[in-house]
């Protein structure tokens, strides 16, 4: 299975240029034009990615994140979710960039290919920032009654959580 | 968002003014270095997959996946406004190629349209639902970063995040098609007064 998809980025690649030869697309400029997006959108992310790096390593120099992990616990381990993705699970609602500060620092800590830090990206791939997502889409609106799509969407991001946490055990 | 920063740091800051107030700055910029390695490799990961993306917005691959993906929108926000349905399929295909940042002018675009739509509240909840819980293909920004940290297998997350994020948006739409139905007497009304605008235009 993992072969097959250590395949799957050079094909994609392949076929993709292929076709967009076939239709007479210059590609060196096209390419170099869509790798000129990728600045912006990285100078874009970086101050809040430094902000939220700070905070979590404050958090846990400080001793006051596992001070929150240990009240947390219970419902954790009632769960099946490992305790150590917990701060990664409160930010990624909130802000995208912020939580892939801690998903990085989860990677350092716990090592890339570990059962705690698969399941984090997983989490992490999974989800979505669902209240800034509520903010940026639906702040101009009128008729704005979205409490319950709101409801929803965390109900929905918790229970595939817990289906992810399973899924890691076994694949 | 900036309660919740402000009331953390400061708690934080006064324990360990407690504890050891040398590793105070040194904790900073730690953080921030290690924050400015992590940029420089989201950006090789970002400059791998933005350049496909042009390839396919120019070879007209991302336009031929919303044709695709067009009658489907067309049922699930029961609407047949093409200018709406057109940024609704252009956010979910840009949704389902990877990088979300790209996918928000789009979201913003449609939510506006979606908002005059003739069942308004269930169609912008969809849109939101959608979005909140959206599906990736290809998790490109993770895999760039477990590549940058030297995993042994970096892609053998894929499988099990199109599992779990199929399943959370299956049960999103669900959700949403039960609890915010899209027929009530008031929204039809104005479904028909805005019909008749459209006419007389």
């Amino acid at each position: 299975m993992n072969k097959a998809l250590s395949f799957l980025v050079p094909v994609l690649f392949l076929l993709s240029f292929g076709y967009a030869l076939v239709k007479k697309v210059k590609l060196f400029d096209t390419f170099a034009e869509g790798v000129k997006g990728a600045i912006p959108l990285v100078t874009s992310v970086f101050p809040y990615i430094v902000t939220v790096t700070m905070l979590s390593k404050l958090l846990d120099v400080s001793g006051l994140g596992e001070q929150i992990a240990r009240w947390l616990t219970p419902v954790f381990s009632f769960t099946g979710i490992p305790q150590e993705i917990a701060p990664l699970l409160l930010v990624k609602p909130l802000s995208g960039s912020g939580a892939i500060a801690v998903l990085s620092d989860i990677l350092g800590k716990y090592g890339v290919d570990s059962y705690v830090a698969r399941c984090a990206c997983v989490a992490y791939g999974s989800s979505e920032t669902i209240f800034y997502i509520g903010a940026v889409y639906f702040a101009g609106l009128k008729r704005k009654k979205l409490t319950l799509a709101l409801w929803i969407a965390v109900l929905s991001y918790l229970l595939s959580t817990v289906l992810c946490c399973l899924l890691c055990k076994f694949m | 968002m900036n309660l919740l920063f402000a009331f953390v740091f400061l708690v934080c800051t006064v324990l360990l003014l407690g504890a050891n107030p040398e590793n105070f700055l040194s904790t900073l910029l730690d953080a921030a270095s290690k924050s400015g390695t992590l940029c420089i490799s989201l950006l090789s990961t970002y400059s791998v997959w933005l350049g496909l993306m042009k390839v396919w917005e120019k070879s007209g691959v991302t336009q031929a996946v919303s044709r695709l993906l067009k009658p489907f929108a067309s049922k699930l926000f029961k609407t047949d406004d093409s200018k709406t349905l057109d940024a609704v399929c252009m956010n979910m295909s840009v949704n389902l190629l990877g990088i979300s940042g790209a996918a928000t002018p789009y979201g913003i675009l449609a939510a506006k349209l979606l908002d005059k739509a003739p069942h308004a509240e269930y169609s912008s909840s969809m849109l939101f639902v959608l979005n909140a819980t959206s599906i990736q293909l290809i998790p490109t920004s993770i895999i760039g970063i477990r590549v940058a940290l030297g995993s042994a297998n970096p892609t053998d997350i894929v499988l099990p995040t199109l599992i779990t994020t199929v399943f959370s948006t299956m049960l999103a739409v669900l959700l949403t098609r039960i609890f915010i139905p899209p027929h009530t007497e008031a929204q039809t009304f104005t479904f028909f007064k805005q019909r008749g605008q459209v006419c007389n235009e």
